[in-house]
C-alpha cells in the first residue's frame, strides 16, 4: 500500500521519534528477505565480499532485525534520557533542562567494512537530525537503505548521502571532512590517520580500527547447551572477516575433556555449522595466509609442538597450543586454540601481544565477572555469549563508544 | 666441493656436482629426478624437514614422484628450526630473514657458499649481463663488512667483486642511504663515462628520487647502465606503484626502462628471478627463472593453478641442497609465458573487514 508521504522538508522538522518511527519501518522492509532492493543488495554484497549467500542472509537479518523502535528509543534514551531530548531542552533526571542538539553535518567512512556496519551509526546521526554522507564499499547497501528511507519520508532525501569510498584520493573529501563535526571512520591505522588529517581541529573524529576477538571456554563449560556449535558459528561467519568474528579461544585445561579433545569436537561442529553457513570464495591473499598460518603449524606439530584440526568442508582449521611468544595467527578460518589454567594465562597473553580486543565470548552470561580480566587485558568493549558474538544489538556501544553522543552537542538551559 | 669440515657424506658432494652441472649447462636438466633426488637427501639428514614430510605422507621409502609433490615448508618454518642437513655450527654461510612477518628472524643456513656463488653468477649473467658488460657497481644494499647475515649484501658482493670494474660503492648503512656519496660517485662515473649497474630495493629507491628531487639533481648514465630493484616496500609507510618508479626513475637518472631489471629472491632461496627480457617493456613484466629453479602457483588446497589464475608461489630451488628444496611463501602471483607474473601480498587490497591481521600489528 502506498503512504502518504509528509513535505519534503528537513529531519529538523521532524521529532526524533518520528525519525526512529521511519527507520524502524523501512529497516522492517529490509527484513524482508524477498524486499526486492534487498534481493540485489544481497547479490551486489556476494559480489564484493564471496561470502555465501546465507551468510549475507543472516547478517542482514540480523541488522535490520535489530533497528527496531524499541532497541533504537532505549539505546538513546540510555544516553541523553528520553527521545525528546533531540527536539527541544526537556528536564533531566537531575532537574537540569538540557537540549541534545544534533550536529550539522557528519560523514561515515566504512573504508574496509564487510556488511553495512557504517549504517548502525549513520542511522544515529540521522536521528540526531544531522545531515550525513556514508562513504562505503561499492555494493550501494546503504544507499539502497536510504531510497527506503526517503520512501518513507521525503525528509531523508536532503540529510542521507552515501557515496563510494575510493580509498581517500577522492579530492572532495577534503571538503566533505573539512565541513564536518563529527567524523566516524571505519579503517585500518592508515585510513584514520589520512582521515584525522583532513578534519578541522574543532571535529570529532570517531576512529574504530582494526581489533580482533577472542573467546574463553571455562573447563565446565561442555555442559552448556550447543555450545560447540555456538563458537563453530562465531567462528565461521564472514570467513573469520570482521573485529567481532572469533579470531583465537581459551580453553581451560583439567576438565574432563581434554584440549585435544575438545579441539576435535569443535572440529566437527565447524563441519556442521558449514552446512548452514557454507565458506565463501577467499581471495588469493587471505587463502595464501590461511594455507601458511595452516602448514606453519602442521610443521611445528609435526615436530612436537601443537596439533592441527582440520575441517575441511568448513575449509576452517583449528591450531592447538600455538606458540605463546607470538601473536596468535590472525589468517582466515583459523582458530587458535590456547589451553589455558585460569583466566589471569589468557590476560597475560592477550597483554603481552598487545591484542586489541573488540568482543570477548564466554559459554554462561552469568560468570562474566569471572572472566572479566580477561576482557579487561584487551580492552574489549563487549562481553558476549558464544554464538552471538556477530549480533551485538542496536544499542552495543560498539569500540566502547556511544551511539548518538557523538552525533549531539549539549546546551543547557539555567532556569 | 663440499668443505669436510661439515662432516658431510660423499653423496652430498655427487648431488653438489650434479647441481653444479645444471647451473654451468643450464640445459638437459632432469628437474624432477635432481629435485627428488636432493628431497630424499634432505629428510635423511634434516630432522625437522623429514618429520614435516612424514606428516604429509612422505619418507625415504614413499618418494614424490614429481617436483611438484615435493612438501614444501613454509617460509616461516625457518624461524622455527635449524632446517639444515648439516650441523648449523659448522655453516659456511647464516643468511637472516629481515622479518617479513611479526616475530624472530629466520635463519638459513648453507653448508657451501660455492653453489650459491655460481647460482646467483648463473642467474645474473643471464639477466643483467647477457652483453658481458664489466661495470662499475654502486649499491643501496647491506655491505656485508657491516651486516656479513644479509644473503643481498652477499650476493652484490660477489657478483660486484667477480663482475665489476674494481670501483664498487656501497651506500646503505644501518638504515641511512648516503645520497651525497652517491651523487659525487655517480657523477665521477658519468664524467668518465663508465656504465654503471645501480642495485637497491625499491623503497631506497624512493628515496634516492626524493634525495634527487630535493637537491634538484638528475643524471644522464652512460649508454650500457642498468639498475637492478629488488623489491622491499614492506614494513614501510610510502608505497610507490612500481610503474611509476620506473618511470621516475628512468627520467631522473637518464636511462631507457627497459634497463630496469626487477629482481626477486629470498634469504631462504639460494637462487633468483629477474624480469625476462622480453617483457621489459611491456605494461606486466613476467619474472623468468633459471633452469635449476623451478616456480609454482599453488592453490588453498595445495594444487597447482593453471596459468592465468592467481595463487601464491612455491619455490623449487634446487641449489638449497643443504636446506630445504621446496618453500611455500604468502606471495602471490600467476603462471604466465614460461615464467610467473609477480603480485606481491596484498593484490587487490581484499576485503577482510575490521579484524586485526599480523600486519596491523606489526606496525603497532
Amino acid at each position: 500500500m502506498l503512504k502518504t508521504l509528509p513535505a519534503a522538508n528537513t529531519l529538523r522538522d521532524r521529532s526524533a521519534r518520528a525519525i526512529v518511527g521511519a527507520i524502524a519501518d523501512a529497516a522492517e522492509r529490509w527484513h524482508d528477505a524477498d524486499f526486492p532492493p534487498r534481493v540485489r543488495a544481497q547479490a551486489a554484497i556476494e559480489a564484493r565480499t564471496g561470502y555465501s549467500i546465507p551468510v549475507i542472509e543472516y547478517a542482514l537479518d540480523r541488522l535490520f532485525g535489530s533497528l527496531t523502535a524499541r532497541a533504537l528509543s532505549a539505546a538513546i534514551e540510555a544516553e541523553v534520557g528520553s527521545l525528546d531530548a533531540l527536539d527541544a531542552p526537556v528536564a533531566q533526571r537531575d532537574g537540569r533542562f538540557a537540549y541534545a542538539r544534533g550536529v550539522e553535518r557528519a560523514v561515515i567512512v566504512g573504508s574496509d567494512t564487510t556488511i553495512g556496519v557504517a549504517l548502525v551509526p549513520a542511522l544515529y546521526a540521522l536521528i540526531a537530525k544531522a545531515r550525513v554522507v556514508v562513504k562505503d564499499r561499492d555494493d550501494r547497501l546503504i544507499g539502497a537503505f536510504f531510497e527506503t528511507l526517503v520512501q518513507e519520508d521525503m525528509a531523508f532525501a536532503e540529510h542521507a548521502v552515501a557515496e563510494v569510498w575510493h580509498g581517500g584520493n577522492d579530492p572532495r573529501e577534503a571538503r566533505l571532512f573539512a565541513g564536518a563535526q563529527t567524523i566516524v571512520v571505519f579503517g585500518d591505522d592508515a585510513t584514520i590517520e589520512a582521515v584525522r588529517l583532513g578534519a578541522s581541529t574543532a571535529t570529532r573524529v570517531i576512529a574504530f580500527g582494526h581489533r580482533a576477538s577472542a573467546g574463553y571456554v571455562r573447563r565446565d563449560d561442555l555442559a552448556v547447551p550447543d555450545l560447540m556449535d555456538r563458537i563453530a558459528r562465531d567462528a565461521l561467519l564472514y570467513d573469520g572477516s570482521g573485529c567481532m568474528s572469533l579470531h583465537l579461544l581459551f580453553v581451560e585445561s583439567g576438565g574432563d575433556v581434554s584440549v585435544s579433545d575438545f579441539a576435535q569436537l569443535l572440529g566437527a561442529a565447524l563441519e556442521r555449522v558449514a552446512i548452514e553457513f557454507p565458506p565463501g570464495m577467499l581471495a588469493a591473499g587471505r587463502a595464501a595466509s590461511h594455507a601458511a598460518a595452516r602448514d606453519l603449524a602442521a610443521f611445528r606439530a609435526a615436530s612436537g609442538h601443537g596439533t592441527v584440526v582440520t575441517a575441511p568442508a568448513a575449509r576452517a582449521t583449528l591450531i592447538v597450543d600455538p606458540p605463546r611468544t607470538a601473536p596468535p595467527p590472525l589468517a582466515a578460518r583459523i582458530v587458535p586454540v590456547f589451553p589455558v589454567a585460569t583466566p589471569a594465562e589468557a590476560a597475560e597473553y592477550l597483554r603481552a601481544q598487545h591484542l586489541p580486543l573488540e568482543a570477548l565470548a564466554i559459554a554462561d552470561a552469568g560468570h562474566y565477572s569471572s572472566l572479566s580480566e580477561v576482557a579487561l587485558a584487551g580492552g574489549a568493549a563487549r562481553i558476549t555469549r558464544f554464538g552471538e558474538m556477530q549480533a551485538p544489538p542496536a544499542g552495543a556501544h560498539h569500540g566502547g563508544e556511544p551511539c548518538i553522543m557523538h552525533f549531539i552537542r549539549w546546551m543547557d538551559v539555567e532556569r | 666441493m663440499v668443505d669436510p669440515r661439515m662432516g658431510e657424506p660423499e653423496e652430498a658432494a655427487a648431488l653438489d656436482a650434479r647441481i653444479l652441472a645444471a647451473i654451468e649447462t643450464s640445459a638437459g636438466v632432469d628437474f624432477d629426478a635432481l629435485a627428488r633426488d636432493i628431497f630424499a637427501y634432505q629428510i635423511r639428514y634434516s630432522e625437522p624437514y623429514a618429520a614435516y614430510a612424514r606428516s604429509k605422507g612422505y619418507d625415504a621409502g614413499h618418494l614424490p614422484a614429481r617436483a611438484a609433490d615435493i612438501p614444501a615448508v613454509p617460509a616461516a618454518a625457518f624461524k622455527e628450526a635449524a632446517l639444515a642437513t648439516f650441523d648449523p655450527a659448522l655453516a659456511a654461510a647464516v643468511f637472516e630473514t629481515s622479518g617479513t612477518t611479526v616475530g624472530a628472524s629466520g635463519r638459513h643456513y648453507l653448508a657451501t657458499t660455492a653453489l650459491y656463488t655460481a647460482s646467483l653468477l648463473a642467474g645474473f649473467d643471464r639477466a643483467m649481463l647477457a652483453d658481458g658488460a664489466t661495470l662499475r657497481y654502486l649499491l643501496f644494499v647491506p655491505d656485508p663488512r657491516e651486516r656479513p647475515h644479509s644473503s643481498l649484501g652477499f650476493m652484490m658482493a660477489r657478483v660486484s667483486e667477480l663482475r665489476g670494474d674494481g670501483n664498487t660503492g656501497w651506500y646503505l648503512h644501518g638504515d641511512a642511504l648516503d645520497l651525497d656519496g652517491f651523487m659525487r660517485d655517480l657523477a665521477r662515473a658519468c664524467a668518465a663515462g663508465i656504465a654503471v649497474c645501480i642495485a637497491a630495493t625499491a623503497f631506497a629507491f624512493v628515496a634516492l628520487l626524493d634525495g634527487l628531487a630535493e637537491r634538484d639533481r638528475r643524471f644522464a648514465l652512460p649508454t650500457g647502465s642498468r639498475i637492478m630493484e629488488t623489491g622491499g616496500f614492506k614494513g614501510r609507510s610510502r608505497v610507490v606503484e612500481r610503474a611509476d618508479l620506473y618511470s621516475t626513475l628512468s627520467e631522473r637518472l637518464g636511462l631507457p626502462e627497459s634497463s630496469i631489471v626487477a629482481e626477486y629472491g629470498m634469504t631462504e632461496l639460494c637462487s633468483q628471478y629477474y624480469d625476462s627480457a622480453a617483457s621489459r617493456t611491456a605494461a606486466r613484466r613476467v619474472k623468468f627463472a633459471p633452469p635449476w629453479l623451478r616456480p609454482i602457483v599453488i592453490s588453498l588446497d595445495g594444487k597447482e593453478c593453471p596459468p592465468g589464475i592467481v595463487g601464491a608461489i612455491r619455490h623449487i630451488d634446487c641449489v638449497n641442497r643443504s636446506s630445504v628444496v621446496a618453500i611455500d611463501t604468502e606471495d602471490l602471483g600467476y603462471a604466465s609465458g614460461g615464467g610467473i607474473v609477480l603480485l606481491g601480498r596484498d593484490a587487490g587490497a581484499e576485503l577482510r573487514g575490521c579484524s586485526l591481521d599480523a600486519e596491523d600489528l606489526a606496525r603497532r
